[in-house]
């Protein structure tokens, strides 16, 4: 028997027969959801391996129906999943001549990602905006488009540094006499969300540079940005 | 999953104010299984050294034994009781020895010299010592122990703030990791003495 | 029995070419490939610079090759990897260009618009699993605005102020860093000349697929302009110094 030949490619480095169309980006996005609001966090760091290729390239992505996209995973897929939304979403505006509510936009987020299950994209997004009742909503998903409402949540390179913190301090998970129904006020989520990135980027390499802030309520979109560590 | 994965643990040490902390889960398991909630992962040295051996189970029995026949050997030596920095050396040595078989633990160091100086360390399964002067964390949920630890913990922490603060980075650690967990133990180290709590928590 | 195959010289052996009876294979990975494409702006507006060599494997086979590429009055594009892709790729471009001058409608592609499209191809091709195996530099002046981008064989894409490709990723932007970042609208045309070729005088040291014959190119409110290939001063003699490698 002989074995297969590929292509014998005269290049040094390329032992390997198989190429993945996938690379890790590095990142991480958070969100925390209010009475009345919905924070969506990212560090704005894009890297290949070791190199930061940007110290500012937006992760999080702003939808016509004011709900915020936030992604981590490969950057290549993040982009085109939020074009497609959004030329989804633009589709319902045209069809309905109404914005797609945010539950409605999530589920379709999750359609989409399970419409490409044999080739999926590779991100974990989150995404934030307001229910119909004008409460925070935050959805969270896996790569293919299994969805959950959240009241916190974080994906990304530091989401093992920066989850079992928000469990914490927004969930209020073993913290004995806390009530873990109530809902964070929009001070503590921003100051909550801003300490957990400041510490992810003391232990994460794939997490610094800057930290974009998105602030949804009934007024629109507000949005602010914060360095951090540059190392 | 890795060896260093099989049995699953998390151990953190901390610094405080004139005191130290280490606390441990208490989860034995083979893989997904769990098989005890109560093993023993944090072992006497001295009055005030503690070590916390996170990794192989088989290994932790091992060298916990070692250790202590070591630190007996260096009392009757020198006959003077064993400091931590000594301590955390003569660890380092005995992982060292098994440079190409190593014990699958890395271990935590704790605990007060005779100035009363806090002192902790960590070190990889070959020995390679990694001094701190905030904490040290180790076992599978180290990720997360990095989390929490790096956002609750500040300088000059007092015993009792000290304890609910290690005890809260522990248990929200291990409560995102699937192979640690099922009860935890806290020991504070303070010149008057060492206080020793087991912490109730979830247990899934 | 084994079955008879044909063996193809391997330069022939390319998609949908596999040795007979094997399952179709494609490369593993580049043929001709060329190295470092560095870009950065400035205050004029974009500067890059590619040598001239297409190697094959570590073989310097084709030793005048143009990497710099002007896709229309505003636009220039830098490639590394694999030649062939990159020829393929120019001759999209130009297809494209002719279409929207066919439509004779006064409207022109910007620099932005020719980086998306370019994106997009790149991007279609790797869902297809079948990429182009190059990493592309976009640079141009679009409406007055400086536009600096990448994009590679995954369809990764991001803008910086300064932007390299493989191996001058590692050893042009720390440099560029250091000297163009957060600073590219003091830079003055001289001075980036100057930053440029001490980039591409450290890659030509220490990058044995690069060639000290290259071109460099800018973009700016005037158009495109890619030079002819031109060489660097080089200095060896500090060589003799390093131990093991000189006498």
């Amino acid at each position: 028997m002989r074995t297969a030949t590929a292509v014998a490619a005269p290049i040094e480095a390329h032992g390997h027969n198989h190429w993945s169309p996938y690379v890790d980006n590095g990142g991480t996005t958070l969100a925390i959801a209010g009475e009345d609001y919905v924070l969506v966090a990212s560090d704005t760091r894009q890297s290949d391996g070791y190199a930061i290729n940007s110290r500012y390239e937006p992760k999080a992505f702003v939808l016509s129906n004011n709900a915020v996209l936030g992604t981590s995973g490969c950057v290549a897929d993040a982009k085109r999943l939020c074009e497609v939304l959004e030329q989804r979403a633009q589709l319902y505006q045209h069809k309905h001549d109404r914005q797609i509510s945010t539950p409605a936009l999530a589920r379709l987020l999750s359609n989409t990602m399970y419409n490409r299950r044999m080739l999926p994209y590779y991100v974990f997004p989150v995404l934030a905006g307001l229910d119909s009742e004008g409460r925070g909503a935050a959805y969270a998903y896996d790569a293919i488009g299994s969805m959950e409402r959240v009241t916190n949540s974080c994906f990304g390179s530091a989401e093992t540094l920066i989850q079992p913190f928000l469990d914490n301090q927004v969930a209020r998970n073993n913290q004995r006499g806390a009530d873990p129904e109530r809902l964070l006020t929009r001070q503590e989520a921003l100051k909550i969300a801003i300490d957990a990135f400041t510490s992810a980027t003391e232990r994460d390499i794939y997490t610094g540079d800057y930290l974009e802030i998105f602030i949804i309520d009934a007024a629109g979109v507000h949005k602010e940005t914060r360095e951090l560590k540059h190392d | 999953m890795s060896i260093m994965q099989y049995n699953g643990s998390a151990v953190v040490a901390m610094v405080g104010k004139n005191c130290v902390a280490i606390a441990a889960d208490k989860r034995l398991g083979q893989r997904a299984l769990t098989v005890d909630m109560d093993f023993q992962k944090v072992f006497p040295v001295t009055d005030r050294t503690y070590v916390g051996l996170p990794g192989l189970a088989t290994d932790v029995k091992t060298l916990s034994d070692r250790f202590r026949m070591r630190v007996n050997l260096y009392r009757h030596r020198e006959e003077r009781v064993i400091e931590p920095e000594t301590f955390a050396n003569m660890v380092s040595q005995i992982m060292y020895e098994r440079r190409f078989g190593p014990y699958f633990v890395e271990p935590v160091v704790a605990g007060l010299d005779k100035k009363n100086k806090p002192f902790i360390c960590g070190m990889d399964l070959l020995g390679c010592l990694n001094y701190a002067n905030d904490f040290v964390v180790s076992g599978t949920a180290s990720d997360n122990l990095f989390g929490m630890c790096e956002s609750l913990w500040e300088p000059d922490l007092e015993p009792e703030e000290l304890f609910e603060t290690i005890s809260q980075c522990l248990l929200n650690a291990v409560d995102r990791d699937a192979v640690s967990g099922w009860g935890a133990v806290v020991h504070i180290i303070t010149p008057d003495g060492v206080i020793t709590r087991d912490l109730k928590c979830r247990m899934d | 029995m084994d079955p008879v195959t044909l063996e193809l010289p391997h330069t022939l052996q390319r998609p949908g070419h596999a040795v007979a009876q094997e399952p179709m294979t494609r490369p593993a990975g580049p043929i001709v490939t060329g190295t470092s494409v560095v870009a950065f702006k400035y205050r004029d507006g974009i500067i890059m610079a590619a040598d001239c060599l297409a190697s094959y494997g570590s073989l310097a086979r084709f030793r005048s090759e143009n990497r710099l590429f002007k896709v229309n009055e505003t636009t220039l594009l830098g490639a590394a990897g694999d030649m062939g892709d990159f020829q393929y790729m120019k001759h999209k471009l130009e297809d494209v260009m002719t279409h929207e001058y066919d439509m004779d409608d006064g409207q022109r592609l910007g620099t932005k618009s020719v980086y998306k499209c370019l994106s997009n191809i790149m991007y279609g091709r790797r869902t297809a699993i079948n990429p182009l195996w190059n990493a592309y530099v976009v640079g141009g002046v679009d409406g007055g605005e400086r536009v600096l981008g990448y994009v590679d064989l995954y369809g990764t894409t991001y803008t910086a102020d300064a932007v390299a490709t493989g191996f001058g990723k590692q050893i042009a932007i720390p440099m560029l860093r250091r000297r163009v970042e957060g600073r590219a609208d003091e830079i003055s045309e001289e001075e980036a000349v100057a930053i440029l070729d001490d980039c591409m005088r450290v890659l030509f040291y220490r990058d044995c697929r690069a060639l000290n014959k290259l071109r460099r190119a800018k973009v700016t409110a005037q158009g495109v302009e890619i030079s002819e290939p031109y060489s660097l001063e080089t200095n060896w003699t500090y060589a003799e110094s390093i131990v093991g490698y000189g006498a």
